[in-house]
């Protein structure tokens, strides 16, 4: 288990060196062994996986005094095989995709390295490791970016995405400081014992030590997982080579839930912190989703769904939900870096075809298909709002009795609700030849989703966090007082299905695409499609403290 | 009178103007190399004069020093005040460490963690000002394509010098947090943040950009891995003496 452990981050590590050494030989050579390399650290990560299931126990092991030891408990394990997996994925990609590219061998060091470093990150049994590596992955990101060195827009937002991960790095390596001062120790286990057996023991500023050092943590997962408003770099990381965008966003975006997960014992006992993830994880949710909605570049909109999709992640890390959260990056994962992989091919296939279907009387007359149609309105509205809540209460209900009694559980059911409605709805907008057809299809692929998320995020649940009663206190500690929480549900379910309503009567009688936009409507446009001036007022910001710079050189004369 | 020589040493500002301005009329690369690392080491021995610790207010005066190069930092295209702006900003945090009663022999190796890296860096300005007249951001981007072995050099030593893990600094600055108030570590962490920023810019204008057909040949390979052998000493030497912990 030792040389295991200690191989997971080394394999990458050591094709990176091998690769230097043999920077000017064959293009082919350098790829066989990259890729032969990361078919390794998969099998390894498998193999650690494979060994926890077998032994049950988490393992942690340290090379030397101060740092350098690793830490395979069951989160470890299943993010280290999804890293090396989509590492794989990315790696074989990139043999053909980069092959006209300079540096190709620079590109392969560089993607080695990240797998390296991501791998120690999720295997870190110290503080000191985990802060090495997560600053790491920041460094070697920013090279990957930049990696068309003569593209003055990637070199751009290659140092946009450094420098917000530099902002991010800060309060982590605080928070660590601070829980060696408190706690003496930076083994993580060791650690993790000491806060559950005195969780309220110390205090900095009048705050009690876990609520500062969550929000740091916090604050660290922002910036990271690209969270109103740190977003502001992510969109635009498709400057550089379409795999980096894969891994960026099938994998080191996650980071931010990887590290809250990391942390559950000391969230535990923060639930005020809990509270702000969930409403920045919510406003990100709504801002990722909106943009992505007005986006018309396909690797735009991707990133601003990715966006939306961390800010999901983090609402379910905020209501207590952190198991799920882990499945949800994972999950999340494999489908955005299938999608990002595949754009290219949809690109191309777009130019050649471009997918706008025909007007209803054309595909009549010349056509010759048969006329569409769709549900009436209120037929389709009780189904929208009935079929996803059965749905989700009797899966979840036949799951855990106990988890629609947690606070939690029900924020998510009422999203998992809103989503199932939203497909109903997107639904009724088509039209097709037997459009009760359509929707039984509909429907019993929204059984299959749903049954299937509820039972595998269970069992993700039990496994990752096997003590019940561990779980059960990160609800209680992400609840908040049950009469505010029951008119806040009530505001927004209302406000939900009103609008719902209010779309589908719109819809029924044609909408209102003619005429002119009201001043409100555009002043909102422009807010939404400037991502409220944030990006802008960074770039004040940048200008100001370099114009600073500046003129404290020439009065002091550069000495 | 030693605190004086001390301030001088290991600079605090106005005093810091006069390591800078002695930089600037050293010609040879390892002229400056060398006072670089023994300016800081002075610098302490003057403290170990000094009949009683420095008083707490070397502390904000050390953090103002230290923050002021490091935004000035921000805007400094040529390499060799690059590297005395950033020795300067990063041997005033030496006072920190000094403050808070740290014995000598951490305050030198504190001092030599924070100076080695600007000290290689002058040596790499002297190899850039040897290929193109000055060594000077901007002025020839692009060395990734056409000069890869200095490209690489140039990048370990600037992130060496900004204290980037695994090198010595960073474990060096984590043990200075270890030791400081809440106020004092903000600061600390960001001039660490301003010396991140300054380093992306410096390598923006060096190895990035559009590639330019270049005369001159690259740096052998044996310079190149005795650079590449003496960064990575530097750094298992860091770990090893500082055990990599907080």
């Amino acid at each position: 288990m030792d040389k295991l452990t200690i191989l997971l981050p080394a394999t990458p590590l050591l094709s990176a060196v091998l690769i230097t050494l043999l920077a000017g030989r064959s293009r082919r050579l350098v790829a066989r062994l990259s890729v032969g390399f990361a078919g390794l650290a998969f099998l390894l990560a498998a193999a650690s996986l494979a060994l926890y299931l077998a032994q049950g126990q988490p393992y942690w092991t340290s090379f030397g005094p101060g740092w350098g030891s690793l830490y395979l408990d069951p989160l470890a394990s299943v993010m280290a095989l999804m890293v090396a997996g989509i590492s794989l994925v990315v790696h074989v990609y990139a043999v053909r995709y980069m092959a006209e590219e300079a540096g190709y061998a620079r590109f392969y060091v560089l993607l080695d390295l990240m797998a390296a470093a991501i791998l120690l990150m999720v295997a870190a049994g110290d503080l000191v490791t985990l802060l090495v590596a997560w600053h790491l992955v920041g460094v070697v990101l920013y090279f990957l970016l930049g990696h068309d060195a003569a593209r003055p827009a990637a070199q751009r937002y290659a140092f946009w995405t450094f420098f917000t991960y530099r902002l991010g790095d800060l309060p982590l390596i605080l928070a660590a400081i601070l829980l060696y001062q408190a706690y003496g120790t930076t083994s993580l286990p060791a650690l993790f014992e000491r806060i559950a057996a005195d969780p309220g023991a110390h205090e900095v500023l009048g705050l009690p030590l876990a609520t500062a050092v969550a929000f740091l943590i916090a604050f660290a997962a922002f910036a990271r997982s690209a969270q109103f408003p740190l977003h502001t770099w992510l969109p635009y990381t498709m400057e550089g080579p379409t795999p980096v965008s894969a891994l960026m966003h099938a994998g080191i975006v996650n980071a931010g839930g990887f590290i809250i997960n990391r942390f559950a014992p000391v969230f535990v006992h923060a639930g005020e912190v809990l509270h702000l993830v969930f409403a920045v994880g919510l406003a990100t949710a709504i801002l990722g989703s909106v943009l992505m909605l007005m986006q018309n570049d396909i690797k735009k909109s991707l990133g601003y769904s990715t966006m939306g999709q961390m800010g999901f992640m983090f609402v379910e890390a905020g209501v207590g939900a952190f198991s799920l959260a882990i499945y949800h990056l994972i999950a999340h994962g494999l489908f955005k870096g299938t999608l990002f992989l595949g754009a290219g091919g949809v690109i191309s296939n777009a130019r050649k075809q471009d997918g706008v279907p025909h007007d209803d009387v054309y595909t009549f007359v010349v056509e010759r298909r048969p006329a569409v149609y769709r549900l009436p309105w209120v037929v389709a509205a009780t189904l929208t709002v009935v079929v996803p809540l059965v749905l989700l209460g009797a899966s979840h209900w036949m799951v855990d009795e106990d988890f629609v009694g947690r606070q939690g559980a029900i924020i998510l059911l009422f999203f998992g609700w809103v989503t199932g409605a939203q497909l109903l709805f997107v639904t009724y907008r088509l039209r097709a030849g037997s459009p009760w057809r359509l929707m039984a299809m509909i429907i019993l692929s929204l059984v299959v989703v749903v049954a299937g998320y509820t039972w595998v995020g269970h069992a993700f649940d039990l496994f990752l966090y096997p003590d019940r009663a561990f779980s059960d206190r990160i609800y209680a500690a992400a609840s908040i007082p049950l009469g505010t929480f029951e008119v806040l549900a009530a505001l927004l379910t209302a406000a939900v299905v009103g609008g719902w309503l209010a779309a589908y009567y719109a819809t029924a009688n044609g909408g209102s695409r003619g005429g002119r936009a009201s001043p409100l409507r555009l002043a909102l446009y422009s807010l939404l499609s400037r991502e409220f001036y944030m990006a802008d007022v960074y770039a004040r910001l940048t200008q100001a403290v370099t114009s600073a710079s500046r003129q404290l050189n020439l009065w002091l004369r550069w000495a | 009178m030693a605190l004086l020589a001390a301030a001088f040493f290991l600079p605090l500002f106005p005093l810091s103007m006069a390591l800078n301005a002695v930089l600037r009329r050293l010609r040879n690369p390892a002229a400056r190399a060398v006072l670089l690392l023994l300016w800081p080491q002075l610098g302490v021995l003057s403290l170990q004069m000094a009949p009683h610790a420095p008083p707490q207010y070397f502390l904000p005066w050390a953090l103002l020093t230290s923050g002021l190069y490091a935004l000035r930092l921000l805007t400094v295209r040529d390499m060799d005040l690059w590297a005395g702006f950033l020795a300067t900003s990063a041997l005033a945090l030496t006072w920190a460490l000094a403050v808070g009663g740290a014995d000598p022999a951490d305050l030198h190796l504190f001092a030599f963690w924070l100076s080695a890296p600007p000290a290689l860096a002058a040596l790499l300005a002297g190899s850039l000002t040897s290929r193109f007249g000055a060594a000077y951001a901007g002025l020839q981007g692009g060395l990734i394509g056409s000069l890869p072995r200095l490209s690489g050099a140039l990048t370990m030593t600037v992130l060496a010098a900004v204290a980037t893990p695994p090198f010595s600094g960073f474990f060096a600055l984590l043990r200075l947090l270890n030791t400081l108030d809440w106020m004092a570590a903000l600061g600390v962490l960001t001039i660490w943040l301003l010396w991140g920023w300054a380093a992306t810019c410096l390598l923006q204008g060096f190895i990035f950009g559009a590639a330019r057909p270049v005369a001159h040949a690259d740096i052998g390979w044996t310079p190149t891995l005795a650079l590449a052998g003496l960064l990575g000493l530097f750094a298992a030497a860091g770990l090893y003496l500082t055990g990599g912990g907080l």
